[in-house]
């Protein structure tokens, strides 16, 4: 099995075992009904209700009501267990089990008066005796000071005691498990980011996790952070805005990997539409929740389907992780869907990066291999046997005739190996330096074709540097491909402009120029190592033009600073 | 001798020049000096020549278009190159000889020696002769060759699909080139000798070698003896 389907094989598991823990109930719940007022017999089991009504809009200044539930026990809890009675319910309230109050949250009626006490959440343990197998009553005597318009029991959950504290705990920390590990990744990531400050991919991926871990915090902090009803919108308000931060970028991060024509104005149009559902329905909290995530998703679909169907790498696999959360999305709701459905993006967006590291680590090895081909193609300038074999051969024969003019060949020959020493592994070289090597090649070549060259400079700047042998090559060129003028001799000059714009070398060659000498030149291998000089040095910051023209030819290399 | 010396680097041409002077003496009618390969090929379809020296790299140039011209003309050719690996390629083309830079006056006068005493090439192995058409040079693969026929002058090359070519070098020089795999088998016949599938001796002592296409072609009288003695 490759990695690959390894690695599907993982997720598939994993949804399993997600969408396969949820357990048979001990409970039934009926219809929860209300009466605003205060009186104790409303605890009792047989009181009757009937006038009582079903929902309550409004319970102003904190009055007492009243809210009556009837709950059947299905299963007499085991000999020695526990039974508990877990609520979210707003307000500050006291709690009747059959009659008997098993548990107080706060103090009803008195909210104005004292400071807010109480938690959203709260467990009370239910006395054994009250709990055999049939009907009960759950009576609740509470005021809503701080949302007068949120009665009613948003959630309830009879089972052990024990396991109502424990599962949620364990659950929270299976979450905070799952938290971490973005935490972790999350800084990794910005670690890399903040050594390679171009790779903005990785400060959105680092900044994702981030989120996704403060999300899960947030959301999952619930059952050992109590907090009090009246801040119950707070804590959703921020779990709305993570998920506006996470519903964001997580295309956008798609949009940088995956690129696509107006790409901006479709992000800014998508922003527009995310911060719509953010502030349309204010109170509205779930419903903006699944919204956005919804629009990140089918956001992201567009733009990874598009991704796929142009074959950028990796398309299909993050296409599939997409395809997935959906499934789970249909499976199992909202909720589970949300983290493994995130924590699937967010692997998809991983494995992008890791393609992105690979990439880069590739084009590193190739630069560097194209350093050292660039460091060889210098040095074999004097090796090559055109060169090396034509000037000793001209060198046997002025040391057989004339040895006098045979010597200072020599000693052309020793300056031109030694200045290619001292340039051999530089990537730049002070322009005098290339100077002197076009002299003295010069030097070497006069006494090889008996031609007069001559060489002349404009402007030169000094302090100036510039990749080395690429002058040496343009001269090269300019003495194999030119013939002498009339007077035998041929003329090279190198003038130098700079403004705040650019740098920029003309190199002019003034001969007769050779018959072939325009076909040929195009991508001749010198002016290939010339580009390539040019790119390591400068990137795409520079200009090089090659051209014939009426004293000869011209040579410029422009450089953008 | 009419020779033509082409060669873009001025020092050397002299020197090559110099020493073919000293060495060819009175024999030396003419001698030429060509920098370009365009000068050179004007020259060579001008004049008429008995040897050319030639460098293969001129002005950044490969030679091998001026070559193929070269070789297909009755003159011989002689390479003095800086490239050695070219060499092998050079002879495949039928030159005379490969002449490696830096040389000194002996490998150039064993190399003239070769044009001059019409010493066969014995060690190398032409692949392709070169013929020249009305605007073009055809390549012929030797493998394709079965005899040549000399005609004055030139030469007829007589192919094993059954065609026939002129060639515009003499059956000595040709000989010269194609001795490791081709007999003189007669004045005016070089046959391959891979390609004779048998001797027969007609009345009146003629001698006559059956190719393996069955065509027959005559045995010089005193040609005999000597294929006898090296073949039988």
């Amino acid at each position: 099995m490759n990695l690959r389907s390894l690695y599907n094989f993982f997720l598939i598991c994993l949804i399993f075992s997600v969408t396969s823990c949820s357990q048979k109930p001990v409970f039934k719940e009926y219809k929860t009904l209300f009466q605003i007022g205060d009186q104790q017999e409303w605890a009792t089991k047989n009181w009757n209700d009937k006038n009582w009504k079903e929902r309550i809009k409004l319970v102003p200044d904190g009055q007492i009501f009243w809210s009556r539930t009837k709950v059947d026990i299905l299963k007499t809890p085991d000999p020695l267990k526990l039974y508990g009675l877990r609520l979210e319910v707003y307000g500050e309230y006291e709690v009747y089990w059959d009659g008997v109050l098993i548990g107080k949250n706060g103090n009803p009626g008195q909210e104005a008066m004292l400071p807010p006490e109480g938690k959203l959440w709260a467990t009370f343990s239910i006395p054994t005796h009250l709990t055999e197998e049939g009907e009960h009553l759950l009576a609740i005597r509470s005021s809503l000071y701080y949302f007068p318009d949120h009665t009613g029991i948003w959630s309830l959950d009879v089972d052990y005691y024990d396991d109502l504290l424990t599962d949620r705990l364990i659950e929270t920390s299976y979450m905070h498990i799952f938290a971490g590990a973005f935490l972790i990744i999350s800084f990794y990531f910005l670690f890399l980011f903040l050594n390679n400050k171009n790779e903005y991919p990785t400060l959105i991926f680092s900044v994702c996790c981030f989120l996704v871990f403060a999300l899960v915090l947030t959301v999952f902090s619930k059952d050992y952070l109590p907090i009090h009803y009246s801040l119950h919108v707070i804590r959703l308000q921020i779990i709305s805005s993570l998920l506006l931060g996470i519903s964001f970028l997580i295309p956008f991060y798609f949009s940088m990997q995956f690129p696509y024509s107006r790409r901006g104005l479709l992000l800014i149009l998508y922003a527009g539409v995310l911060i719509f559902i953010f502030l349309v329905k204010h109170h509205a909290f779930d419903f903006k929740a699944v919204s956005m995530v919804l629009s990140m998703w089918c956001f992201s679909f567009g733009v990874v389907s598009y991704g796929a169907y142009k074959n950028v790498r990796g398309a299909r696999l993050v296409l599939v992780t997409l395809l997935l959360s959906m499934v789970i999305f249909l499976a199992s709701g909202f909720v589970i869907s949300l983290y493994t459905g995130l924590g699937l993006i967010l692997l998809g967006m991983l494995y992008l990066l890791s393609l992105n590291i690979k990439a880069q680590r590739l084009a590193y090895e190739n630069s560097l291999v194209q350093s050292t081909r660039l460091r060889l193609e210098l040095l074999k300038k004097n090796i090559q046997p055109h060169f090396l074999m034509n000037t000793l051969t001209s060198l046997i024969d002025w040391i057989e005739e004339t040895p006098k003019k045979g010597v200072l060949f020599i000693e052309a020959l020793a300056r031109e190996f030694d200045l290619f020493n001292q340039i051999e592994n530089k990537t730049l070289i002070p322009i005098a330096q290339e100077i002197a090597l076009c002299r003295t090649h010069l030097e070497i070549m006069e006494y090889r074709k008996e031609i007069n060259y001559s060489w002349q400079e404009e402007g030169i700047d000094i302090e100036q540097k510039i990749p080395p042998g690429i002058l040496h090559t343009l001269l090269e060129n300019g003495i194999t491909h030119s013939l002498p003028l009339e007077d035998n001799s041929i003329k090279f000059k190198l003038i130098f402009e700079s403004n705040s714009n650019y740098k920029c070398y003309t190199f002019l060659t003034f001969a007769t120029r050779g018959r072939q000498a325009t076909t040929n030149r195009e991508d001749g291998t010198g002016l290939k190592y010339v580009k390539a000089r040019l790119t390591e040095s400068y990137h795409e910051q520079w200009d090089f033009t090659s051209e014939p023209v009426n004293h000869g030819w011209k040579n410029t290399i422009k450089i953008y600073s | 001798m009419n020779i033509l010396i082409v060669e873009d680097e001025s020092r050397i041409a002299k020197r090559i020049e110099r020493m073919t002077r000293d060495i060819f003496g009175d024999s030396l009618q003419s001698l030429k000096y060509a920098n370009t390969f365009h000068e050179a090929l004007r020259f060579i379809e001008n004049n008429s020549l008995d040897l050319v020296l030639l460098d293969l790299n001129l002005n950044g140039d490969s030679g091998f278009d001026l070559l193929t011209t070269a070789v297909s003309k009755s003159f011989h050719t002689i390479i003095i190159s800086a490239y050695k690996d070219q060499a092998i390629t050079a002879f495949e083309y039928g030159v005379l000889d490969f002449v490696p830079k830096p040389f000194n006056r002996d490998r150039l006068e064993q190399a003239l020696h070769r044009a001059i005493t019409k010493e066969k090439i014995e060690t190398n192995t032409v692949k392709i002769l070169a013929v020249k058409k009305r605007h073009k040079v055809q390549l012929i693969p030797i493998e394709d060759l079965l005899y040549i026929k000399g005609a004055g002058a030139y030469t007829e090359l007589f192919l094993s699909n059954g065609k026939k070519e002129l060639h515009d070098k003499s059956l000595e020089k040709l000989e010269q080139l194609l001795s490791f795999s081709f007999e003189r088998i007669h004045k005016s016949y070089l046959v391959k000798v891979s390609e004779i599938k048998e001797i027969i001796v007609e009345s009146g002592s003629k001698y006559i070698a059956e190719l393996k296409n069955g065509e027959r072609i005559p045995i010089g009288r005193t040609k005999y003896k000597d294929i006898k003695a090296k073949w039988f």
